[in-house]
């Protein structure tokens, strides 16, 4: 299995940093360990301080039982502890394979994707069909499409990239306090040729989560570790995007196996024992 | 059984597809014209009326800072009303919304958000305190539910404070349906995971 190697070249593009990687002049990487990436380093964490902000239960404490009277007034702007400008496309991860040719893994909000791949991505997940219109109109009503890709380059031929959509999710909102992710997929197929732990680090996992896929025998879930390492990074980007759209109240509805996954991005379920509800659902 | 599950949140059932109705904007983007039939509702339209109240099923004429004193007389935050116009007004939202016809003012609300084919919502659902307790709250919300069941949208959800719980139970909403949790962000716990690198 050909062993991929992260190659350093450029400066890195998000303009705050001094590091370097590896840059193609059309895209915009964010170098390991860069502050866009992860926490800004402390000479440069941003000074802006959260203004005392309604919390998401003040906003859906119930309106129409008689209630307590107390005011809450929510500020006129939202500040958020993020980087002012954040790319639309972001290359996560990025290998060079013996035979040359280069592999890159980018994100994008752009949601510049069309609903057969979609559709054909859904298949792949084993989701049951649902009509192209469908898919195709909710994509168009969604507020965020977030999209996974996987580029390959052969070496010697900078014109032909394949472009693989390999993981896709959505966020509905109304455009000013709420948004809800729905239909967060991966790739379950894709094979990464590389270092794992290169893979990896770009993946934000942890020491532990990265070695114990090696260690443990066959017929453990790999590709589904890896799955959960590009669904992190692709729910957390699209997080920040919305959270950079200053979309201050975001929420979902997990299905019970996913519960602790999301919990690890940092969301909460039942807080303050409020609960989801669905209109007669059918499963 | 799978060996990979979807990372997915809900992922939405659907409905059989049913044709988008026309729409065409004014400043807020007029509601479909397929509505349910008002004889479905608990309280019907005319009764409403007879009491002194509109049911107004777009937020064309509500006056977004009379919404916001609603807001405040339940104890949610008022909000920026041009934050509030933009949210009332996106293509896409559904809004149902009680007018007290003396006054014009709104005495009940409540709207949903979503992608129009799939999945939807509800947030801010309100009555005015001096009003609770006599069917409004139930009225809007039948009717958004309808509303919402007119475009196809069939996966309605909202989050509910246990003290009403049973309000929207008898709505035929269900709390956890298959195991499925709500779940919201916490902001500062999303920053400290991502900075445990």
């Amino acid at each position: 299995m050909p062993i991929g190697i992260i190659r350093i070249r450029t400066a890195c593009s998000c303009f705050r940093c001094t590091m370097t990687t590896a840059a193609t002049p059309a895209r915009r990487i964010l170098t390991e360990g860069c502050s866009a990436l992860g926490p800004a380093p402390a000479a440069k964490r941003s000074g802006k301080v959260l203004p005392l902000r309604a919390s998401f239960w003040d906003s859906i404490k119930s309106g129409f039982l008689n209630n307590n009277t107390t005011q809450v007034v929510e500020p006129a702007s939202n500040f958020i502890e993020e980087e002012d400008t954040l790319a639309q496309e972001i290359i996560l991860l990025e290998s060079t394979q013996s035979d040359g040719t280069l592999e890159q893994i980018m994100f994008s909000s752009a949601g510049d994707v069309d609903a057969y791949d979609v559709q054909a991505l859904c298949d792949k997940v084993g989701w049951p069909r649902r009509p192209l219109t469908k898919i195709a109109a909710s994509l168009k009503n969604s507020y965020l499409v977030a999209t996974l890709h996987s580029i390959c380059r052969a070496p010697g031929l900078e014109e032909n990239d394949e472009k693989k959509l390999i993981g896709m999710a959505r966020a509905t909102s109304d455009h000013a306090f709420n948004a809800t992710i729905w239909d967060v997929l991966v790739d379950p197929s894709y094979q990464v040729l590389m270092s794992c732990l290169s893979w990896g680090k770009g993946l934000n996992l942890s020491d532990e989560e990265l070695v114990s896929p090696l260690l443990t025998g066959p017929g453990y879930d790999f590709l589904g570790d890896m799955g959960r390492g590009l669904g992190k990074a692709l729910v957390e980007q699209l997080i920040r995007t919305l959270l950079q759209r200053d979309i201050g109240n975001i929420t979902l509805f997990a299905d019970n196996k996913v519960v602790d996954f999301y919990k690890n991005l940092g969301f909460e379920a039942d807080p303050e024992g409020i609960k989801g509800m669905f209109w007669y659902p059918r499963y | 059984m799978q060996s990979h599950g979807p990372l997915l949140p809900l992922r939405s059932p659907w409905s059989s597809p049913i044709p988008l109705p026309l729409r065409h904007r004014t400043s807020f983007p007029t509601k479909p014209l397929c509505l349910a039939a008002s004889s479905s509702f608990t309280v019907s339209d005319g009764e409403l009326e007879s009491r002194g109240f509109r049911v107004r099923r777009n937020p064309g004429g509500l006056d977004v800072a009379a919404l916001n004193e609603v807001f405040a007389r339940v104890g949610f935050p008022r909000r920026d009303p041009e934050r509030l116009r933009r949210a009332l007004g996106h293509a896409g939202e559904a809004v149902v919304w009680i007018e007290e016809l003396a006054g014009g003012k709104p005495v009940a609300f409540a709207r949903a958000t979503g992608d129009g084919v799939f999945n939807a919502v509800v947030w801010d659902v309100v009555v005015d305190p001096s009003l609770q307790g006599t069917g409004l709250g139930k009225a809007v919300m039948e009717r958004l539910v309808a509303d919402l069941r007119a475009t196809g949208v069939s996966n309605i959800a909202l989050y509910a404070e246990p003290r009403v719980v049973g309000f929207y139970r008898l709505l035929g909403f269900a709390a956890d349906p298959d195991g499925v949790r709500g779940m919201v962000l916490s902001r500062k716990n999303f920053q400290k995971q991502r900075k445990t690198r």
